[in-house]
């Protein structure tokens, strides 16, 4: 069943391999078993609405697996266990908290979105009927993007593992998953998604309840932390390290809000749960996820006291190197399928935010128009865009295309269109020139810092620390506007920036990475209230939103009895 | 601080479990319903 030597952890030098019979059963099986499901539920005549949102019914247990299992994706659990490794034991609090906040978030918001626009598919869409094109194009672009991104992160993710735990190669590995994941979802779209979502969120996090304890008392349980302290620096046996707080906690607090509204994986589920089940849906998925990417993370922490050094001196080999270091080969089995049940799930929610966006905001808004768009062009549309993002995924993976700067400017793109989005559906004196101008100086303002292309030092670094500290309360005043409202939003954000700014200025841009999220946000706040408070524009009639957005397909999907999952 | 350490990195697989039970058990309710109304469950 395996291949390869077990050895000490001090001494890994070649991985045991899962032999090849074995990685095609369990392909064969997950993917196999996927578009079982996904056949269970087709119809021969998909809704257009469907495809994109199953029609904003779906239940809590199927939207709240969902939406773990799409947040959940191989990259996190890397990530995680990587921060562990890094920053010793508050490393994965400082990703996974943070990480989990972003659905937390999303809630509070979420419920007013559905509110103004209770049949919308897209944000971008709202957005549209909001404001017009500029702002449309401007989320849908990012959100492109943004998906793609994530798409070939996942599909690299999943020909590394392949590639490290088998004898099959990279690229083999990236078409087999690549066509798997495009089997299951091409036909029925988003609601094949999420109903496989739900099989695959019970392997991931079945898989952690077992690996993670087995990982922990293979490599020596509690004795480890006292035979294994001597590894660990101050800093990283301090539960309350600065160092941890400011390179990774801080700068991921900043991104929670940007990948929370931005992301449109999000904003689909948000579309799709039954509204009164958007709380306790959105607050399943951030425990859910928190405790899983957390407790993978520990698998870094106790690499960290083993004194496991990573394969090739690559952080990333750091999970498949304990779980073949540690586990048998049932549970390598297992944690096999869980890191392919990770980026599967990622990577179909991934197509069908792509093809929602090219069907909603692309065909449907730009191309056709609302009134005379067609649902069975709108459907292949959607699945032309899920094999050509596909394709063009796989592309990129096999290159090897370095995605981290594209991925820093989608994030940036994020956090300058957090304040504008969200006071767009607030505050009806927003404008659409207020929205676009506002984004555009952000990103401007943005790129020299977090790339530093600018001298950081003297007074521009200064003039850099006032909009970042800015951006501080932006932050946590909005944060707090959506749980409490108005009124303790603005009190937070004020005393906030005024709280932080003796600390933060002179001091923040010695780190590039916070200051520029945070000038993203300070800025684009600043220059979109200056820009709405100056415009004479009527104020908008919220209610527009609802005539203007809504089912693209009229046609009542028609239940097919053998398609029921029973 | 030994014991703290392992409940510290022992708590997360707990809390996992707890979630898998939750969004299990809502899951069959959401099943059974849909079955019961003779409709697919998405």
């Amino acid at each position: 069943m395996l291949r390869g030597k077990r050895k000490g952890p001090a001494s890994v030098g070649d991985l045991q391999q899962i032999a090849w019979p074995v990685v095609v059963i369990l392909m064969l099986v997950f993917f196999g078993g996927s578009f079982y499901m996904s056949v269970r539920i087709s119809r021969k005549k998909e809704n257009a609405d469907g495809y994109m949102t199953g029609g904003g019914k779906i239940g809590f247990g199927i939207s709240a697996a969902s939406m773990t299992a799409t947040w959940i994706w191989a990259s996190s659990m890397y990530a995680s266990a990587t921060s562990g490794y890094q920053f010793g034991i508050s490393g994965p609090i400082h990703y996974g908290l943070w990480g989990a906040l972003m659905i937390l978030l999303i809630y509070p918001f979420g419920k007013r979105i559905r509110a103004v626009a209770p049949n919308a598919h897209t944000i971008a869409e709202v957005m549209f009927a909001r404001h017009g094109r500029s702002s449309q194009l401007m989320l849908a672009g990012s959100n492109v993007l943004g998906s793609l991104i994530s798409l070939t992160s996942n599909l690299i993710a999943g020909g590394a593992l392949i590639s490290l735990l088998s004898p099959f190669t990279f690229t083999q590995g990236i078409l087999a998953i690549g066509a798997g994941v495009l089997l299951y979802t091409l036909w029925s779209g988003f609601r094949s998604s999420v109903l496989t979502d739900f099989a695959q969120v019970i392997a991931m996090l079945g898989a952690v309840v077992i690996i993670v304890p087995v990982v922990f008392f293979a490599a020596g349980g509690p004795d480890l932390f006292e035979q294994g302290a001597s590894n660990l620096t101050a800093e990283q046996a301090n539960f309350f390290s600065s160092k941890a707080f400011f390179e990774q906690g801080a700068p991921y607090i900043a991104a929670v809000l940007a990948y929370a509204i931005g992301n449109q994986t999000i904003a689909q589920r948000l579309f799709a749960v039954r509204e009164d089940l958007i709380k306790k849906t959105f607050v399943t998925a951030t425990v859910g996820y928190g405790a899983t990417i957390i407790g993978v993370g520990m698998l870094g922490v106790i690499a960290l006291y083993a004194g496991i050094d990573p394969l090739g001196g690559d952080v990333n080999n750091l999970i498949p190197q304990m779980a073949a270091t540690y586990l048998g080969p049932v549970l390598i089995c297992l944690f096999f399928v869980m890191i392919i049940g990770s980026l599967s799930s990622t990577a179909d929610s991934d197509l069908t935010a792509l093809s929602s966006i090219m069907m909603a905001d692309v065909y449907g808004q730009n191309v056709a128009g609302k009134r005379n768009a067609n649902p069975k062009t709108m459907l292949l549309v959607g699945r032309v865009t899920m094999i050509v993002a596909v394709v063009a995924a796989l592309c990129f993976a096999s290159i090897q295309f370095s995605i981290l700067d594209l991925l820093v400017f989608v994030g940036a793109l994020w956090g300058a269109l957090v304040f504008p989005v969200i006071s767009s559906f607030y505050w009806n004196r927003v404008t659409n020139k207020a929205f676009t101008v506002s984004v555009l100086v952000a990103l401007a303002a943005f790129l020299p810092v977090r790339f530093e292309w600018i001298d950081l030092s003297g007074g521009v670094g200064i003039v850099s620390d006032v909009f970042a500290t800015i951006g501080i309360g932006v932050v946590l005043g909005l944060m707090a506007f959506g749980f409490f409202g108005l009124r303790t939003g603005l009190v937070i954000g004020i005393v906030a920036s005024v709280a932080s700014a003796p600390f933060a200025i002179g001091f923040l841009h010695a780190y590039p990475v916070l200051s520029g999220s945070l000038i993203a946000y300070g800025v684009s706040t600043i220059v979109c209230v200056a820009f709405t408070l100056a415009s004479r524009a009527k104020r908008f009639d919220f209610d527009l939103i609802k005539e203007r957005t809504g089912s693209f397909d009229t046609e009542a999907p028609a239940v097919e009895t053998e398609g029921v999952v029973r | 601080m030994t014991l703290a350490l392992t409940l510290y990195v022992l708590i997360w697989p707990v809390i996992v479990a707890g979630t898998l039970a939750v969004l299990v058990s809502a899951f069959v309710k959401d099943a059974r319903e849909a079955k019961s109304k003779g409709e697919q469950i998405i």
